[in-house]
């Protein structure tokens, strides 16, 4: 098989599963404006935007020679459950031969997790199955730890730019580790690597940390978020998202009883405002923002894609929420035709806004 | 010599400038249109600022704006702020009681909301014109009555009319029908301002506490129609500063001092003899992936001194 996937923040995970089960990995192209031009043209009108964007990337995925195609799905009853149908029919339509493989939470549907594992298991024995499955997560959560670190010292780099080159550079390190003592070595590369960014010291009371919250693929998609993370980095912010990839897989793959998730805590802590799981992850960013708020967090940024039913919830109630656990929260709606310039305004009149309101009077950022 | 900071605020439709002494004391101030053309009515306005007042220090430079950055470059600016911060320190200060700032511009919208001299919340809106200065001067086009005389003309209306206007083009077919009712022009302006008044307000407040005093500003604060507008719609006495339209530029030019006074730092303003030097800004489509940016740069003696536009920072960070 010829096995591609789409970005959802890096693919390495899903590379390495497929790769060491025997497939063929086509490198899937990170979105540009053609991919979602493509995806907008080809999905209904209505569609949410990650939908759309999701199947530019398939189709540009399958222009390279992908004939299977495997991603995460989404959780709950809004559209993200059925996106995988849909796709499906419209590629099908398009004249493409192709297997869309979707992996929801095993907690769901376990029979049906089962079957599509096994297809992509081919002729291997089940402990290499589970070999490669260990091993990849124990790459995303490598990578995970790592990313963590650029977006804290991203904000404080002497030289502009330079962690967002050095994390680009760990990506290609960890992509190419096929073992675990290779995956052992990088990972102390990578860690010295960043050990050694240069950074300004910033008196502790004046750090600002910002949560990122909303749906998961804009996210941790950075290519259709205007890439809100170095954004927010090079206006003096250490961030952190409410979704990484190895926290989906804690919580939707692995056993509650071994999980490490801290989702079911995050859960319940947004219960206060949205009571039920009203799908996408509304309920989890309820639960993310207060968290957020109990680690001494300045601020929130709430990505919303056009389109998408459960975070127009969150958007009306973010008022109340913001109010409540006193804690300024900015919405950006993501879609095609998101005019960039502004919306890059909007961020930094809110960074403006949390230095002014920690220190009193805003230390001017020359940018 | 005298020192001054300025300030400069550059929009697509009006380039505004300001020039304060060192104790925050107005020395100029200037409102023109840009006419597509941001780098030259900087020049101009620069020109004229210099013929007016002679020779000046300039201890510093600061630029607000959607042409913030394009004019930050051409004449060396020390900070490069966004609108809605240089509109708020602008209205602080001269207020500092402040607690709502409404501007409106002939391109955008904001609402400010401030709480003890800070900013605590924010709106801004690009996209749709209903609540903006061009829905205005479309109309005014309309119904052939020259902007300036707009807002005096709607305080004369007699009766109420009540104009849908959802946006400008429903608004538009609403005033035909009512024209035809035989509303007074005065009264359809007047209807008109509420209009707009209403759809901003719906649009830009929505789900925040908007509490006096308020502060109306930017361009469109001149219109006497728009300020009996919001009186009305807030139930209260609506404060429009002396230089509402030049709010932006006063602003930054205020960051800017503060920040060469706390500093220290010497400027990086180019000289008055900017306005001689040609800066060449162009646009390309960059062909590096599938992206296809638009990528905007500038050049000085065929040189690129700045570009942006990109996604991946290929160009933005091989500029100087
Ligand atoms: S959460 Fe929103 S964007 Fe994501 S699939 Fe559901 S409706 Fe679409
Ligand atoms: S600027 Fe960068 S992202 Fe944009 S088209 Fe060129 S290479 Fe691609």
């Amino acid at each position: 098989m010829k096995v591609s996937f789409p970005y959802m923040g890096t693919p390495i995970g899903y590379k390495k599963i497929a790769a060491l089960l025997g497939h063929e990995v086509i490198d899937p192209p990170k979105p540009t404006q053609r991919t979602i031009d493509l995806g907008v043209k080809y999905s209904p009108e209505f569609a949410c935007f990650p939908m759309k964007v999701l199947l530019g990337s398939y189709i540009e995925a399958i222009e390279l020679g992908a004939d299977t195609l495997i991603s995460s799905g989404g959780h709950g009853p809004c559209r993200a459950g059925f996106y995988g149908e849909v796709q499906s029919k419209i590629l099908r339509s398009m004249g493409y031969d192709v297997d869309l493989i979707i992996f929801d939470s095993i907690k769901r549907d376990f029979l049906g997790f089962y079957r599509k594992v096994k297809k992509i298991k081919g002729k291997h024995s089940w402990r290499d199955v589970w070999y490669t499955l260990k091993f990849s997560y124990h790459t995303i959560k490598i990578l995970d730890f790592l990313e963590q670190q650029i977006e804290t010292v991203r904000a404080y780099e002497v030289h502009k730019g330079q962690s967002t080159k050095v994390w680009e550079m760990i990506e290609k390190k960890i992509d190419g580790a096929y073992s675990d003592a290779e995956l052992d070595r990088v990972k102390k590369e990578a860690q010295e690597m960043i050990d050694e960014i240069k950074l300004v010291q910033v008196p502790e009371e004046q750090k600002i940390r910002i949560g990122i919250v909303g749906e998961i693929y804009v996210v941790m998609e950075s290519s259709v978020n205007m890439r809100v993370e170095e954004r927010l980095g090079e206006l003096g912010c250490e961030v952190r998202r409410s979704q990484y990839l190895s926290e989906w897989v804690d919580f939707n793959l692995i056993p509650a009883r071994f999980s490490p998730s801290r989702e079911p805590e995050i859960l319940r802590k947004g219960e206060k405002y949205i009571e039920i799981i009203i799908g996408g992850h509304a309920k989890q960013n309820m639960g993310a923002i207060v968290d957020y708020k109990e680690q001494g967090f300045d601020g929130i940024v709430h990505l919303m894609p056009f389109g998408c039913l459960p975070e127009l919830i969150s958007q009306s109630i973010m008022p109340k929420v913001s109010e409540d656990l006193d804690i300024p929260v900015l919405t950006l709606s993501l879609d095609e035709q998101t005019g960039r310039a502004n919306s890059l305004t909007r961020l930094e009149a809110f960074v403006d806004l949390i230095r002014t309101r920690k220190n009193g009077k805003c230390i001017i950022q020359v940018s | 010599m005298k020192g001054v900071y300025l300030g400069i605020d550059v929009g697509s439709v009006t380039t505004k400038i300001a020039a304060i002494d060192d104790q925050a004391g107005m020395v100029f101030t200037r409102y023109i249109r840009t006419n597509g053309q941001p780098l030259e009515s900087v020049k101009q306005s620069l020109r004229e600022l210099r013929n007016e007042l002679g020779e000046l220090n300039v201890l510093g430079v600061g630029t607000t704006g959607s042409g913030r950055q394009l004019v930050g470059i051409m004449v060396g600016a020390d900070v490069v702020k966004n609108e809605i911060t240089a509109h708020a320190t602008a209205t602080v200060f001269q207020y500092p009681k402040v607690r709502t700032i409404f501007e409106i511009g002939g391109q955008d919208s904001k609402i400010i909301v401030v709480q003890d001299g800070v900013v605590v919340d924010f709106a801004m809106n690009t996209v749709c014109a209903a609540g903006t200065g061009s829905f205005l001067d479309h109309q005014a086009e309309r119904l052939k009555v020259p902007i300036e005389q707009f807002g005096e003309l709607a305080l004369k209306a007699k009766k109420d009319v009540r104009i849908a206007g959802r946006c400008t083009v429903f608004a538009e077919s609403d005033m035909i029908a009512k024209q035809q009712f035989g509303f007074s022009k005065a009264e359809i302006i007047k209807g008109l301002c509420e209009a707009l008044v209403r759809n901003y307000i719906n649009n830009l407040g929505r789900g925040k506490r908007l509490e006096p005093p308020f502060v109306f500003q930017g361009g469109v604060a001149a219109n006497q129609g728009i300020r009996a507008a919001f009186e009305k719609e807030m139930g209260c006495e609506i404060i429009v500063p002396n230089h509402a339209g030049n709010m932006g530029s006063i602003g930054v030019a205020l960051i800017v001092r503060d920040y060469i006074q706390e500093t220290g730092v010497p400027t990086k303003f180019r000289g008055f003899d900017v306005a001689e030097l040609e800066f060449v800004p162009s646009s390309f489509e960059c062909s590096g992936c599938s992206n296809h940016c638009e990528i905007v740069k500038v050049e000085l003696n065929s040189k690129m001194i700045a570009a942006w536009g990109d996604r991946c920072g290929k160009w933005t960070n091989n500029t100087i």
